[in-house]
């Protein structure tokens, strides 16, 4: 397998518009890294540049040490997956598994076999003489897959590979790609918008937004410890609450509510002494009982937690995720309280960490 | 762990005859030359009851042939049959219509000519030689790969059972 460098790229197009901002990451080899982010963000088109189907504008791509910036994306040694599955619909299974290997003019026994073993990976050795519209969008996912393991490539690049299915399906073929990428052991790239698939697929995370990488960390980095408020904002479901408050005296004071802080944390804002700053709390942090009154516009029950919706006094909106079974009415008054706090600079946006400044 | 002959059987599950498809084609490429070149003969004005016949036959031929295209592409052994019986009637049909016009005389402007000339009788006796040949060959192919494929899929079977 292979190792990728991302060293300094730029993407910017024809009329000027810049696309990507100094990208750089090192992927080591089997590692499966995932490129999330809103739509615009870059993410495909930064795939796109590893695959070759884009140029770099500028900065180098390299793959095992070899530069590979300006080679044709033929001679990468790479497969991409994409959305749209991209099968030929005339062609059955086997034919469109077997396709790749046939323009290279591999021996045919040899293909075969590689074609049954990667159909065997994928579990689809029963749908081998069907054609892809007789397959269902997992199965013909699984296809487009297929036809990525038979070509043994040194890396795999997937662009949202499960966008086109129902959720009871991309559940379905995330765990397989997870289970693929076990067994094949394959240094991966894998964009999506799904911040879901971003944390449970991915060994390490590249949150981006307009263009500029946000934060490349673990899943659990990106959701403990956010770089700034858009990663706190972007990763997490529902995403993280936003309040704008006054650092004075060990004391956070919002509009109707005063909070008071650890040791720790006040240490970590020690800097920040009579200036306003961005509280971040994550729904699943907020408990009730405490000195925020809320008052509730909307209660989802889940069974497990509850998802109770509310406006602070100041019509700030705040989501709580309430262990157990609520019933709050439209109009109820709830007080709420925060376990863990996140703190973030109002002007940069950037977290505030112990001896940041 | 299958020998190359067992990865070649088991290939054919999933790949078609294409090698007997092929040859029905080109049965019915040379078929198609023949039947234009009927239209070529010596004189203008010969025709008979067979020639007619000759041409109808020509588009059942042909739709009959490439029918039997797609059923040997699929290994089915009965089409070898039907392969052999188009394949018969083309070496039947030289017999018939160009035996018959170049054996036939017509007279014109008072002078004896041959209906077809011995050029145009062997182009059409090769063509359709040539068309029978491709018949027999790709029911011959079939009929084996289709055997061999079914012995495969019943060892397999077994194996499973």
């Amino acid at each position: 397998m292979a190792q990728l460098s991302l060293q300094h790229i730029d993407k910017i197009y024809d009329n000027n518009v810049q696309a990507v901002y100094d990208f750089n990451i090192d992927i080591s080899d089997g590692e499966l890294i995932v490129l999330v982010g809103p739509s615009g963000c870059g993410k495909s088109t930064t795939l796109r540049m590893v695959a070759g189907l884009e140029d770099i504008s500028r900065g180098n791509l390299l793959l095992d040490g070899r530069d590979i910036t300006r080679a044709p994306a033929k001679d990468r040694d790479m497969a991409m997956v994409f959305q749209n599955y991209a099968l030929y619909g005339h062609m059955t299974i086997y034919e469109n598994m077997a396709f790749s290997l046939m323009l290279r003019k591999e021996d045919p026994n040899v293909i075969h076999k590689k074609v049954l073993a990667a159909a065997d990976i994928l579990g689809l050795t029963t749908q081998l003489n069907k054609k892809p519209s007789q397959l269902s969008g997992g199965q013909r996912q699984r296809v487009a897959m297929g036809r990525s393991i038979v070509r043994n490539p040194k890396v795999f690049l997937f662009d949202e590979p499960l966008s086109n299915l129902d959720a009871k399906l991309r559940g379905a073929t995330r765990r397989e790609i997870l289970l693929l990428h076990k067994r094949l052991n394959a240094t991966m790239m894998y964009v999506t918008h799904d911040q879901t698939e971003a944390l449970t697929l991915a060994d390490r995370i590249v949150c981006m937004s307009m263009g500029h990488v946000q934060q490349i960390g673990t899943p659990l980095e990106l959701y403990d410890s956010p770089n700034n408020t858009f990663v706190a904002g972007f990763i997490g479901l529902p995403p993280m609450n936003f309040f704008d408050v006054t650092f004075e005296n060990g004391v956070l004071h919002g509009k109707g509510f005063d909070v008071q802080l650890s040791d720790a944390e006040k240490a970590t804002l020690a800097d920040y002494n009579r200036k306003a700053i961005t509280l971040g709390v994550r729904p699943e942090d907020i408990v009730e009982g405490g000195d925020l009154p809320v008052k509730v516009f909307s209660n989802e029950n889940l069974g497990m937690n509850t998802l109770v919706h509310g406006h602070t006094g100041d019509n700030i909106r705040v989501t709580a995720k309430l262990r157990g079974w609520t019933d709050y009415k439209n109009g109820d008054t709830v007080k709420l309280g925060f376990k863990r706090k996140h703190f973030f600079d109002k002007e940069t946006t950037n977290a505030i960490r112990k001896g940041d400044r | 762990m299958m020998n190359d002959q067992s990865v070649r059987l088991d290939r054919m599950r999933f790949t078609k005859n294409t090698m007997s498809s092929r040859l029905v084609l080109l049965a019915i490429v040379f078929d198609a030359i023949y039947f234009v070149s009927l239209y070529k003969i010596n004189v203008d004005f010969y025709y008979n009851m067979m020639m007619g016949a000759s041409i109808l036959y020509n588009l059942v031929f042909m739709l009959a042939a490439f029918l039997a295209s797609e059923g040997v592409k699929n290994y089915r052994q009965n089409f070898s049959w039907v392969l052999c019986l188009l394949g018969a009637i083309q070496i039947a049909r030289i017999f018939i219509w160009p035996v018959q016009a170049h054996q036939t005389t017509v007279t014109v402007a008072g002078t004896q000519l041959l209906a077809m000339s011995n050029g145009q009788f062997v182009r059409s006796v090769i063509y359709l030689v040539a068309s029978a040949a491709c018949l027999f060959v790709a029911a011959v192919v079939n009929f084996t790969k289709s055997r061999a494929l079914k012995a495969h899929i019943a060892g397999l079977e077994g194996q499973k059972a």
